[in-house]
């Protein structure tokens, strides 16, 4: 007995974690990210007057975010975001099944995978600065098309366009989507491949009932990763969109220019509950699928 | 034994043949000039270790790998040397099941008729039957993930007999289970083969499991079929001294030819003079490597002039070393031939340090060295 109390004042938790260090980090968490958060909120429902913060409730800033016509850039937010992701889905998943399952060669996946981290080395205005020569009007693919008679004037909506915006972001979101859904697909078992065929499946089908089902938890990953932060993102559309395609973020931008704190505040806001909702309409879906697959 | 005698006889006709096949990835061998010919109704097993080319021989029937030459690959009559394992009418039940995680149990049993278009109501009346001939009645809404292990194993029996394959490919599908699941499975198996009457080709490295549930065995080493022929032929007269190891011969012993009378073999061991009976493919001629090979069961305690005839092969032996294995006493004994592993079955035996070892020259029998 005398030993048992010697062993409850050595209590370690049965992660192996101390509830120090757990703390400690909910405590810096707290103060870096959960608090200028709340700085945030709290903005948003203050106003100003002369440029000074006036410390009562209001409404006001929601109120000028709606008759400020910022519902249009929401929506083409949302709508160049949803584009994007569903490019990026249409062209990550046939890669990722192929990266997975198709090669079984290492040095192509190595290859494959460092190619696909190595534009992350570089800074996305570095990267997407270079679709402006690409699509201008004396680019390579106005010269090429008039070259083979296709046109006679070059293509004015190649650039700074919400054409221009949707190609530049492909790039950059190809990595995040690739990334989860390779993971998920190189954990299907190879020997269920095998039986789907060996039962009388075509690939199609396979596909449909066996590969897509199991890689929904690298799907909705892709999702987050893409979709979300493309919302919050403003390099692309600002460098491309050469201020045709106004974006929720650089709408916050504009807003904070001009010393509109609450209004910017009330934007942010907006935009976060966007993405929290998306991401929790998700995770509810997902999970529901995934507890039925679960192991 | 019984079991296999009680069967109903594989009917004559060729199910499958297989001629001439040869695979290589790469630069490597993996199957060397192949050919079989398995007959509808027929219990084939492929016994070997790992890496003998078995599982491979297995891929290539199920049309999962695509052999790198064939001369004749038919089944049923029909050429399948290119025919995918989506389009042949074989069905596979793979080592670890293969079972698809994000199906119910009777959704994974219906897999191949919803791949063929079955309408749902027929499916599912399909599926519950197969449930039940498998024992697993009731189960059909369940998730795979609450099953054991033997229930699995069911599933993906149920999965691929629900197609009625002219051959059921089994790849060794007792592997993952414990000792008394697998015994259980074996008897399974061979009422559900009895039932059917289907074609099954079993893969395994298990002599045991090969013996008790087969018609007939392919004993595989090197991507090379090594010996053919009944349990009863592969166990007592292994043509060549892999066989003889592989099915457990313990005491093999190099030696040399001194006389052929007929197919009884006079050989000496280190001068040690005994008989044996040929098993190798072509006939021998003195001088060949070859080596003589029985098993310790066979080996008895002979009693004064000794109960087994005077044609026996029979030693003066010393104990060296004994060890009691309850049912039975496993001995090692130094005679002119070198050590000789005995298995003694008799309870109130006792040994002496000195005594006289025989055996049959029928239970005795002379092996090519390959």
């Amino acid at each position: 007995m005398a030993t048992a109390s010697g062993t409850f004042t050595r209590f370690i938790s049965p992660s192996g974690v101390s509830p120090l260090g757990v703390s400690a980090v909910l405590g810096a968490w707290m103060l870096i990210v959960i608090l200028p958060l709340l700085g945030l909120v709290l903005w948003s429902f203050l106003k100003l007057e002369n440029f000074q913060l006036v410390w009562e409730p209001t409404l006001q800033a929601y109120r000028d975010l709606l008759s400020s016509g910022r519902w249009e850039v929401t929506v083409r937010t949302l709508r160049i975001a949803a584009i994007v992701t569903l490019i990026e889905l249409a062209l990550a998943v046939p890669f990722a099944v192929w990266l997975a399952k198709g090669t079984r060669s290492v040095p192509v996946k190595v290859i494959t995978l460092a190619a696909l981290t190595i534009p992350f080395f570089l800074s996305l205005s570095a990267r997407t600065i270079v679709w402006r020569a690409v699509l201008g009007l004396n680019g390579p693919i106005n010269s090429a098309l008039m070259s083979l008679g296709l046109i006679d004037q070059p293509l004015d909506w190649l650039l700074f366009s919400e054409f221009a915006v949707i190609v530049g972001l492909i790039g950059p979101y190809f990595p995040p989507m690739v990334f989860p859904l390779y993971l998920a697909v190189t954990l299907i078992g190879d020997e269920l491949l095998a039986a789907s065929k060996d039962l009388g499946a075509s690939p199609a089908f396979t596909f449909r009932h066996v590969i897509l089902p199991l890689a929904l938890p690298g799907l909705g990953a892709g999702f987050i990763f893409t979709f979300i932060p493309m919302i919050g993102d403003p390099v692309v559309p600002e460098l491309l969109g050469g201020g045709q395609v106004v974006v929720l973020a650089s709408s916050v931008k504009s807003l904070l220019q001009v010393l509109n704190y609450t209004v910017a505040a009330a934007l942010s806001v907006f935009m976060l509950a966007i993405m929290v909702g998306l991401a929790a309409i998700l995770t509810l879906v997902l999970r529901g699928r995934v507890r039925r697959q679960s192991t | 034994m019984t079991e296999t005698s009680e069967r109903p006889a594989p009917a004559s006709e060729d199910i499958l043949a297989i001629d001439h096949l040869h695979h290589r990835y790469g630069n490597v061998t993996a199957l060397k000039d192949v050919s079989l010919k398995v007959r509808r109704g027929e219990f084939l097993t492929l016994l070997g270790s790992s890496g003998s080319g078995k599982s491979t021989l297995l891929r290539m029937i199920a049309g999962l790998e695509m052999p790198t030459s064939v001369d004749v690959f038919t089944l049923e009559g029909r050429p399948m040397a290119q025919v995918p394992a989506n389009h042949r009418n074989v069905s596979t039940v793979f080592q670890h099941y293969g079972l698809f995680p994000h199906l119910s149990v009777g959704q994974n049993v219906e897999y191949g008729l919803h791949v063929r278009k079955i309408p749902v109501p027929e499916r599912r009346r399909q599926a519950e039957e197969m449930l039940r001939l498998v024992k697993l009645d009731g189960m059909y809404d369940r998730p795979i993930h609450a099953l054991s292990g033997g229930q699995r194993q069911r599933v993906a029996l149920a999965r691929s007999l629900v197609l009625k394959p002219a051959i059921l490919l089994l790849d060794e599908p007792l592997g993952a289970l414990d000792e008394k699941l697998r015994l259980e499975m074996q008897i399974e198996l061979l009422s559900l083969h009895r039932t059917l009457g289907m074609t099954f080709i079993y893969v395994t490295h298990s002599q045991e499991e090969a013996l008790t549930m087969s018609h007939r065995i392919l004993l595989m080493s090197n991507g090379e079929i090594v010996q053919e022929g009944r349990p009863e032929d592969l166990f007592d007269r292994p043509s060549n001294r892999f066989a003889a190891e592989f099915m457990g011969m313990e005491n093999i012993f190099t030696a040399e030819i001194t006389a052929i009378d007929g197919g009884v073999i006079s050989v000496t061991v280190n001068g040690a003079h005994l008989r044996g009976l040929w098993t190798g493919k072509t006939q021998p001629r003195i001088g060949d490597p070859i080596a003589v090979a029985f098993r310790s069961e066979k080996v008895k305690l002979a009693r004064d002039k000794g109960a087994l005839g005077g044609d026996a092969n029979r030693f003066e032996a010393t104990l060296k070393s004994r060890v009691y294995k309850g049912k039975y006493l496993d001995v090692v004994a130094a005679s002119a031939l070198g050590d000789v592993r005995l298995r003694l079955w008799d309870d109130h035996v006792v040994l002496s340090d000195q005594f006289k070892i025989e055996w049959r020259p029928t239970n005795t029998v002379v092996i090519p060295i390959d």
